[in-house]
């Protein structure tokens, strides 16, 4: 009789233990608070990285030392299949808003399906759907942090089994509705994976992603004017010194985002291998006309349209990088693959692995034949210096490529200690003197 | 457990023990300094660049202290004070005269909102039909010059329009201090490259029974080449010895913005130049000329005599192009966000600027410095003037007002100090002075040896040289 009572609150246990994974974090919170009578659980963990670096670069510094770069809080209660889940990190003394969504999931026929409501990673992209506790490197690659895309506000459906997952989505472009007026951009996203492979021992996908973002957020300039603008940029992979000044781009009026990624990921007991290709177009939109007028007035106003079209050209940029990851494990547990995140799992338990990674960011659009002044951080057509006005719509935001290898030794399920060393070799006009960045850095990790 | 915890407490240990290791590293402006790579003048530039004497006093627009700037009474002036050279900004006007004007508008230094208003000038009319036009073509062309005029800016104006117009009496009214009669009673006009040329050769204006400048207007107006129709035709006078000493100063020209100037502006400047006999590409000197000679200067018989300068990238380039880096040239910095400006003054954007100017033939690099009363900013810090040194270009920064400013670029106040880069420097922030008190300038060098001996060792008062001069 016991044993037929105990069954149902396992088999509870056992389904909550499965939909309690948030992105963020890929392990079973420990403090859970049950209410059986009404089928209703609590969770509640938290978790805390701190790094150290040491770095050298032959020009402009970065800042050696150590920071607390992530220290969370996580909470969820589920009753019946219904999910909610938020987490906060307030790292740096600061609060800052991480995931709050709702999820419902349910069983089909053919395999899982999982709707989700609230603030959470757009689907594209596989490290970004990765938990940086469960990276099995100290940050995502540079590739990844530059033209990746982060969290949204929105909704998404997901349908998983065995051979397919596909998640996708519909977002805000901001989450606060903080623009300065009328309707806010949208976003949509999606990850498609193939699993040819996928059993106990090996696990083999392959998919693609994209993203289409209409941003609408700026500030409103002269002729009443929005400015639209588009930042992206990475750091070091690295924490410690968290400056994207290196390697980023700004794009006064972009308009519209597309990305695409393509991704493959292979991984037996103690072996894995998952690369991903990134690329983005930004188009520009502005409202000529109105700016064009607005510059009316004056004696050295423009005559026409067509010359100020000419002085202030604008124009579609592309980038694009890449990342390919490797990691061996030396003992421990088996590499675990989460079927409903299409991503490879943390460390669990004690183990140690080495790891490796080769990562290109390129952001440099660059129109062939132009002279660069670095006095004046400006482009200019044809080789010719020019004094007004500046016409080129080459982005300088540097190339760079990026090698990391590894030692991550987990103590036990919570505990985790990582080493990486990173290089850095940077290509970016704006930066003539800093070219190559090497990086030495460890963190403690404890998560419950 | 316990093993797991020592195992955590070595790493971190070691972590930190690595981190401690490294000294504190902050981003230090003159160590970048020695780091950045600047070109060096080639052979053939240094040469040119050697045309100019070390340690140059450049009279900033003649003097905007003690007389109205770019006149014939500051040119004059810094003639006799015994100035390396003679300062001007070129601009044009609509039929061709190249003039010396600094500002984009004669508002201030002359009484043009009085005599023509925003208007185009009452008299241009007649001056068509003075110069070949008939009555309909005259209402023509005022018409179409109604469409296109800019107030108060040279290329909008006829040269004879802007002889109508007292360059002199504003200074009275602002300098009140250096105030005089003579600036008035003798019409200061806005002056020419010619006269600019002239009144460092030793001459001054011819003028009339009434004061007036003589000249003559030759030629047809051509609408088609309004800028090379009529030509002018004016008179000078040798000062006499109770006037003009014998220094012979050089010019030290400037280019303004391309938007101010034709296109082929310094096309322009290189003919007129080659009439007045002040072309050394065409004209050269003779080579074993001195810069200072029985004790006068000299440098306006030498292949020094000219030197070219501009803040404007375009006019940079098209003075190599031009000029071929046969002539000295100086490449100003000013720092901002302005079309021409150096946007980041960090040792990285400094270098660039100078290898820019390197690579369009220049051999001097012009910055602005700080202090009272003009406060610009500061370009000419120590670690600047070792890249200008660096580079084996000349450095004249602009523009002294005053005797300490010479003691904190110049050496004095670093009290016998040796200062960042002294190796290279000496002390010294510069290779000349753009000034506009030549006097003070002259006597800072004087007292601290660095003038030249041969270039005269006393330096006159200001005030009873204007006296002399008839001011």
């Amino acid at each position: 009789m016991k044993k037929y009572f105990l069954l149902p609150i396992a088999t509870a246990f056992a389904l909550s233990a499965q939909v309690a994974q948030a992105q963020d974090f890929d392990t079973d919170p420990v403090v859970k608070v049950e209410n059986k009578n009404e089928n209703v659980k609590f969770t509640i963990g938290a978790r805390m990285m701190a790094d150290v670096g040491y770095f050298h670069s032959e020009f402009t510094p970065l800042k050696s030392g150590a920071a607390l770069v992530d220290a969370r809080i996580r909470t969820s209660m589920s009753y019946n299949d219904w999910y909610f889940y938020a987490d906060f990190d307030f790292s740096r003394g600061k609060f800052k808003q991480k995931n709050i969504f709702l999820e419902y999931s349910l069983e089909g026929d053919c395999g899982h399906h999982a709707f989700k409501a609230g603030y959470y990673n757009n689907p594209i992209g596989m490290a970004r759907n990765t938990s940086i506790g469960s990276m099995h490197f100290i940050t995502r690659s540079a590739a990844v942090n530059a033209l990746g895309t982060g969290r949204e506000l929105g909704i998404s459906y997901k349908f998983y089994n065995d051979k397919f997952f596909a998640n996708q989505g519909v977002f805000a472009e901001n989450k606060y509705n903080d623009q300065i007026s009328g309707f806010q951009g949208v976003s949509a996203g999606g990850r498609w994976l193939y699993r040819p492979i996928n059993d106990n021992e090996k696990t083999l996908h392959i998919g693609a992603g994209f993203h289409y973002a209409n941003i609408s957020t700026g500030e409103v300039v002269k002729g009443g004017v929005l400015k639209t603008s588009y930042e992206m940029g990475t750091n070091m992979e690295t924490y410690v010194d968290n400056t994207e000044m290196f390697c980023s781009a700004t794009l006064p009026w972009a308009k519209e985002i597309f990305d695409v990624n393509v991704e493959a990921l292979y991984k037996t007991r103690n072996f894995f291998v998952r690369g991903e290709y990134l690329y983005k177009a930004i188009t520009k939109e502005r409202d000529d006309q109105a700016l064009f007028e607005a510059d009316l007035g004056s004696i050295d106003s423009w005559g026409s349209l067509e010359s100020w079209r000419g002085g202030n050209p604008l124009g579609t940029n592309t980038f694009m990088g890449g990342y390919v990851e490797a990691g061996f494990k030396i003992f421990g547990n088996d590499y675990a693959y989460s079927n409903k995140d299409g991503v490879l799992k943390g460390l669990n338990d004690k183990s140690l692995e080495v790891v490796a990674r080769y990562s290109f960011t390129g952001l440099n659009d660059l129109v062939d034949g132009e002279y660069y002044s670095a006095g004046r951080d400006q482009y200019y057509p044809n080789g010719t210096l020019k004094d007004y006005p500046a016409t080129s719509k080459s982005i300088g935001g540097g190339d760079m490529h990026s090698a990391t290898i590894g030692l991550n030794y987990a103590f036990n399920k919570f505990a985790q200690i990582m080493v990486n060393y990173t290089y850095n070799h940077l290509d970016r006009d704006k930066y003539v003197y800093d070219k190559n960045f090497h990086g030495v850095q460890a963190r403690l990790m404890f998560q419950f | 457990m316990l093993r797991n915890l020592f195992q955590l407490g070595l790493t971190c240990s070691v972590a930190l023990a690595l981190s401690a290791c490294e000294h504190q590293d902050f981003v230090n402006t003159n160590e970048d300094a020695t780091r950045v790579e600047v070109h060096h003048i080639s052979p053939e530039m240094a040469k040119v660049r050697d045309y100019v004497p070390q340690f140059a006093v450049m009279a900033h627009r003649g003097s905007t202290f003690w007389a109205p700037e770019e006149t014939e009474a500051a040119w004059r002036w810094a003639r006799e004070m015994g100035a390396d050279y003679l300062e001007s900004d070129l601009q044009i006007t609509k039929d061709g005269v190249i003039l010396a004007n600094h500002d984009t508008s004669f508002a201030r230094t002359t009484d043009i909102e009085n005599v023509y208003g925003e208007y185009v000038p009452h008299t241009r009319k007649d001056f068509y039909v003075r110069h070949g036009m008939s009555e309909a073509e005259a209402e023509e062309l005022y018409k179409k010059d109604l469409q296109s005029f800019r107030p108060y800016n040279a290329k909008s104006y006829m040269y004879e329009e802007l002889l109508a117009l007292d360059a002199g009496s504003w200074f009275n009214q602002t300098s009140m201090e250096q105030a005089r009669e003579g600036f008035v009673e003798n019409k200061q006009y806005i002056s020419t490259l010619e006269d600019q040329v002239k009144f460092a050769e030793g001459y001054r204006l011819k003028r009339d029974g009434e004061g007036n400048r003589v000249y003559k207007i030759t030629g047809k107006w051509n609408p088609e080449k309004p800028m090379d129709c009529l030509t002018y035709t004016f008179e000078y006078e040798q000062d006499g010895p109770d006037m003009w000493t014998g220094n012979r100063p050089g010019i030290y020209i400037e280019f303004k913005e391309p938007w101010l100037n034709t296109t082929d502006f310094e096309e322009r400047i290189y003919k007129e130049l080659d009439r007045l006999g002040w072309n050394i590409m065409t004209q050269p000197a003779d080579a074993n000329e001195p810069h200072y000679k029985n004790g006068k200067v000299n440098v306006g018989r030498t292949n020094g005599k000219v030197i070219l300068q501009t803040f404007s990238l375009e006019s940079l380039v098209r003075t190599a192009n031009r000029f071929e880096g046969q002539i000295p040239m100086c490449f100003l910095l000013w720092e901002g966000n302005g079309a021409t400006d150096l946007k980041y003054d960090t040792p990285t954007g400094y270098a660039d600027f100078i290898n820019m100017a390197l690579r369009y033939k220049a051999h001097i690099i012009g910055p602005c410095i700080a202090g009272a009363p003009n406060n610009y900013p500061e370009m000419n810090a120590p670690w600047q003037a070792y890249l200008i040194k660096k580079s084996g270009m000349l450095n004249h920064p602009y523009s002294f007002d005053s005797y300490a400013q010479m003691g904190k670029y110049f050496g004095q106040y670093n009290w016998g100090n040796d200062t960042f880069f002294d190796d290279l420097l000496h002390g010294c922030c510069g290779d000349g002075a753009f000034t506009n008190r030549s006097e003070l300038t002259l006597k800072y060098y004087i007292d601290h040896g660095l003038r030249s001996k041969d270039a005269p060792q006393t330096v006159p008062e200001p005030m009873s040289v204007l006296e002399r001069l008839g001011y």
